[in-house]
């Protein structure tokens, strides 16, 4: 019998204890892992490729005012303007939800594609919608979802519009970072709502990223004074603006999972010591024998550090494998797209996995240390 | 006189491990009312193992064990813990008293499972306490108690469902001559003065002495021919 | 029975070998408490908003009154209805808001969020008594006055009276501050309406709130308005209408649940550790109890009242330390207004309450096997147990 064989047969030698002590490191960190990933998607959404060339324009009053469509032409000559696209969005019901989990926009076919190329359909669906003024293009994750096929109907009830829409499904597109939306023709939506002659927002890509600030501020200036004022931004800082309306949710979500790893520390070391205590006896014996204290100190913290970090492979790993395999975006209604356990998070997981295992060992192993045999041999309990 | 404990072709038989012990080998007993009978032997002879099926904590292999006519084999769980309340006293070696209970409480424990109104549970319990000379100590819990004042409450405790059997697993195991002589008195005078059964299990001769009856045991059997020596 | 004071008192005695456990389901009970209250917080905020004598009458399908469009002519067939009340100078009780989504930055660089911007009829203020001026001076008509609710003021910036801030194409000035007793109406800008819908170049409003003369009246109005097929419009009572309206505080709901479900696994688990310790310690005591006579059933019930009452221990704890949280404001996007909601952190006595039961529970499932387990041991064994 090894050292090693040692420490393991008595860290298992109470099967059920041991269990309980890895089960419960195990439930919080999958608990931890599982907030960190929950709140860096919402604060920190993912990136599509072409981001960083891409800006928004929107009505600098708020989201909500619409945006005159005179502004085209004058956005199409600003210099570093490579590609500018009408994007208003339609947020309607689709087949009797409450809450739909794809968005609906309103573009301009042409155009679109010229903006946001990483969608990539195939031209014989990207001709049939550019065609037919009555069609949308639908991603490929909400196709899948609601069994769609090429040549289906689309029929969406209108909350923010005054208007029902009723499409035909001629193509499919995918390649983007939320591959859920529908995508249909403007002038379908002019025609339903007898043409105001605005659009929700204008979505533009910049020649290069170099030239993408100064395409910002000249937007910006172009629009200064009129009836209209526009706030143009990066497509990133346009995300982050969902984001700030949360308010203060990663305080919220970083004080909980504080909350957990604490309580995690109180548990454990409370387990811990009552594993330490039951065995007092033995260890005195050991102590008799010849063992000294550095060396129980070590068993102790070698048993701790196993289970903890047992617990850690449980609980974090878990996750992981778990969010890996599952559909996260079915499971929360549409709330969540990616749910990606980074290394960072497994790591801070062992990490605190191993402060766990060291803290909750050396508290009752010091006091292991300082107990005289005669004493420990006298324990009866 | 009917004997108040027929015992016949009594075996008990376990397993440790994967070795079968025989802890009884085919015993046949008869216990008089009112004896003060000490069961001696080396450790394993099986005595705490007769001790234990009298007194209704334990249940035999084969054979018969009958305690004031009722075979207790026939008894399930429930009933035989109702019995145990009604008719055993049980004393231990160590004392086994509740150590969040007061003197007072601990003693009023077996009543809990009667009837009984507190007025009346307290008329016994204090009565029972008067007996061991502890009625001062009542509200004391067992940490303030010395080791014979312990086993004393634990006495009063067997005694307070005024019980026909005493059974006594090693008394005096734990205690100091002084406090062991106490002990030993009083459990001789509830035989002869108060007329109840006392079984007491112990390898000390001098505790022995005090009853009126010894038995020996050797690996499950009797060592010697039981014989009636009655004390005056 | 075994007497509830031999489990209380077990349960004080060893409370330095349980601290850690009572600790830990306290943390796990105060989490749960304070994410439930912000979910109550922001439920209130909408909950009780709204006069149950008024009609709210808004587009069909439309989500909430900013996306909800009432035209001209809409407005005009209904004003003149004989089943509106009027009031002591003879005029209908009936106001026709519209509503905007103003993006403005809050305090101290925390951001920008949507504020909802209210265009009041000159009836507005009389219609929603709730609304109360607590500071300053109501707008006055014709000019680009607002008043802002007292709380939104505490979270934005240019809300304080005298304040001026720029939205579409002019400047508004802050007169005064009310407040509308922590409802819907706390998150909202006030102006009047046709200085709104000059602001943004309006020609519709966005929804009518009406005061019928009596219930009857309210049931004939609804009807005439819901079977006019060219209407299109949906009427409702307008406290029905804004209880509807709590779909942000859905997800933090289900956060809690779910919250609570994996922390109470752990806390299961910790529970049930200490009480095998705990029981582990006494394997002596429960057999002398059986020798007693106590039945095991008796014993296991003992067990399970010790583990319930540590545990509720630790619940109460729980529900002291989340405590401070109660009142706190602050707000978040709203689901359907899609514009900054605030609310408060709101614990009240029943989410408590809930907070020390699911302790109670934790206890429960966390006892029950060791408990078992205890009394199913045999009583010699028990009894020679070191």
């Amino acid at each position: 019998m090894t050292t090693t064989t040692f420490i393991i047969r008595n860290a298992l030698r109470n099967k059920r204890r041991a269990f309980l002590s890895a089960m419960s490191v195990a439930v919080s960190l999958f608990l931890f892992v599982t907030l960190q990933v929950a709140l860096r998607e919402l604060t920190i959404p993912p990136e599509d490729i072409g981001a960083s060339l891409r800006i928004a324009v929107r009505n600098k009053v708020s989201l909500a005012q619409p945006l005159p469509v005179r502004q085209l032409q004058v956005i199409e000559k600003i210099p570093g303007v490579a590609a500018v696209t009408p994007f208003s969005y339609f947020g309607g019901l689709f087949r009797n939800e409450s809450f739909t989990t794809f968005a609906q926009f309103a573009v301009n076919p042409n155009r679109f594609t010229n903006v946001f190329v990483e969608a990539k359909a195939s031209s014989e669906h990207l001709q049939a919608w550019i065609k037919n003024r009555g069609s949308c293009l639908v991603g490929l994750d909400t196709m899948e979802r609601y069994d769609l096929k090429v040549g289906d109907r689309m029929l969406l009830t209108g909350t923010l519009y005054p208007a029902d829409l009723d499409m035909k499904i001629v193509g499919t597109y995918q390649g983007t970072l939320d591959d859920r939306s529908v995508f249909f023709h403007h002038t379908y939506l002019d025609e339903l709502t007898d043409d105001p002659g605005t659009v929700g927002t204008w979505w533009v890509r910049a020649a290069s990223a170099e030239v993408a600030p100064q395409v910002i501020q000249s937007i910006n200036s172009a629009f200064e004074n009129t009836s209209s004022e526009v706030r143009a931004e990066s497509e990133r800082a346009f995300q982050m603006g969902f984001v700030s309306m949360w308010g203060n949710i990663k305080m919220l979500i970083d004080s909980i999972c504080s909350a957990i790893v604490f309580t995690l520390l109180l548990v454990s070391v409370s387990t811990m010591s009552m594993a330490i205590r039951e065995r007092f006896r033995e260890l005195a014996i050991l102590k008799a024998i010849g063992f000294r204290r550095n060396e129980l100190l070590s068993f102790i913290l070698a048993e701790s550090l196993l289970l903890s970090l047992l617990g850690a492979v449980m609980g974090a790993g878990g996750a992981a494998w778990i969010f890996h395999y599952i559909d996260i975006q079915a499971l929360s209604g549409g709330m969540f797209v990616y749910f990606e356990v980074t290394e960072r998070m497994l790591g801070s997981a062992f990490l605190i996995a191993m402060v766990l295992g060291v803290l909750s060992g050396v508290v009752p192993g010091l006091s292991v240390c300082r107990m005289s045999v005669v004493d420990g041999l006298k324990t009866l309990d | 006189m009917n004997p108040i404990v027929e015992i016949r072709k009594l075996s008990k038989v376990y397993a440790q491990g994967e070795i079968q012990v025989t802890a009884l080998d085919n015993i046949d007993l008869d216990i008089t009312p009112s004896d003060f009978l000490t069961l001696m032997g080396p450790s394993g002879s099986g005595k705490s193992t007769l001790l234990h099926i009298i007194a209704g904590i334990d249940r035999q292999s084969s054979g018969i064990c009958k305690v004031q006519g009722i075979d207790l084999q026939g008894l399930n769980e429930s009933a035989l813990a109702d019995w145990r309340n009604q008719n055993v006293g049980f004393i231990f070696q160590s004392f086994n008293l509740i150590p969040v209970l007061s003197a007072y409480e601990n003693v009023e424990l077996p009543l809990l499972l009667t009837r009984l109104g507190r007025p009346e549970r307290r008329k016994l319990v204090q009565t029972a306490l008067e007996l061991v000379g502890l009625e001062d100590r009542a509200g004391h819990l067992p940490k303030q108690l010395s080791g014979g004042q312990e086993q004393r409450v634990a006495i009063a405790r067997a005694l307070v469902t005024d019980p026909a059997l005493v059974v006594a697993d090693e008394p005096t195991g734990n205690l100091d001559s002084e406090s062991a002589q106490q002990v030993l008195e009083i459990l001789q005078s509830l035989s002869r003065d108060a007329g109840k059964t006392v079984i007491m299990v112990t390898h000390d001769p001098r505790a022995a002495a005090f009853g009126n009856r010894t038995i020996h045991l050797e690996k499950g059997r009797f060592a010697e021919p039981s014989t009636s020596e009655a004390k005056a | 029975m075994l007497p509830i004071k031999y489990n209380a008192k077990n349960v004080l005695l060893r409370w330095r070998s349980t601290l850690a456990t009572i600790l830990g389901i306290a943390m796990v009970v105060a989490v749960y408490v304070m994410v439930q209250a912000l979910a109550v917080g922001l439920e209130k905020s909408s909950a009780n908003t709204g006069d149950p004598r008024n009609l709210m009458i808004v587009r069909k399908g439309s989500q909430s009154e900013s996306s909800s469009i009432v035209t001209l002519e809409q407005y005009r067939s209904l004003l003149y209805s004989e089943w509106i009340e009027h009031d002591a100078n003879d005029r209908p009780l009936f106001t026709a808001d519209v509503l905007t989504l103003v993006n403005l930055p809050r305090r101290e660089q925390n951001g920008e969020a949507n504020t909802t911007l209210r265009g009041i009829g000159p009836m507005g203020k009389v219609l929603r008594p709730q609304v109360k001026l607590v500071e300053g001076r109501w707008f006055e008509a014709g000019k680009r006055e607002v008043v802002v609710s007292k709380r939104l003021a505490a979270r934005f910036a240019n809300f304080g009276i005298g304040d001026r801030f720029k939205t579409g194409p002019d400047w508004l000035t802050v007169v005064g501050w009310f407040d509308a007793g922590n409802c819907a109406f706390d998150s909202e800008i006030w102006a009047d309406s046709d200085e709104v819908r000059a602001l943004f170049d309006r020609d519709s409003y966005s929804c009518l709130l009406v005061r019928p003369v009596n219930a009857e009246g309210l049931t004939v109005l609804t009807k005439l308005v819901e079977e006019d097929k060219r209407l299109q419009l949906l009427a409702k009572n307008e406290v029905a209408y804004y209880r509807e309206q709590t779909m942000t505080a859905t997800p933090i709901k289900w956060l809690g649940n779910f919250l609570a479900t994996a922390m109470s696994i752990g806390a299961i688990l910790a529970a049930m550790n200490t009480m095998y310790a705990t029981v582990g310690a006494r394997t002596r005591e429960i057999g002398t109890l059986r020798v007693l006579g106590f039945r095991r059933r008796t014993i296991v019930l003992g067990l399970l009242i010790e583990g319930m009452l540590l545990c509720s221990i630790g619940g109460v704890f729980g529900c002291l330390l989340a405590l401070p949280i109660n009142g706190y404001a602050t707000g978040t996007i709203g689901f359907e207004s899609f514009s900054e909601t605030v609310f408060e952190f709101t614990i009240t006595p029943a989410l408590a309450s809930q907070g020390i039961v699911f302790s109670a529970l934790i206890g429960l499932f966390g006892t029950l096997i060791p408990a078992i387990k205890a009394s199913r041991t045999p009583v010699i064994d028990a009894l020679k147990s070191l």
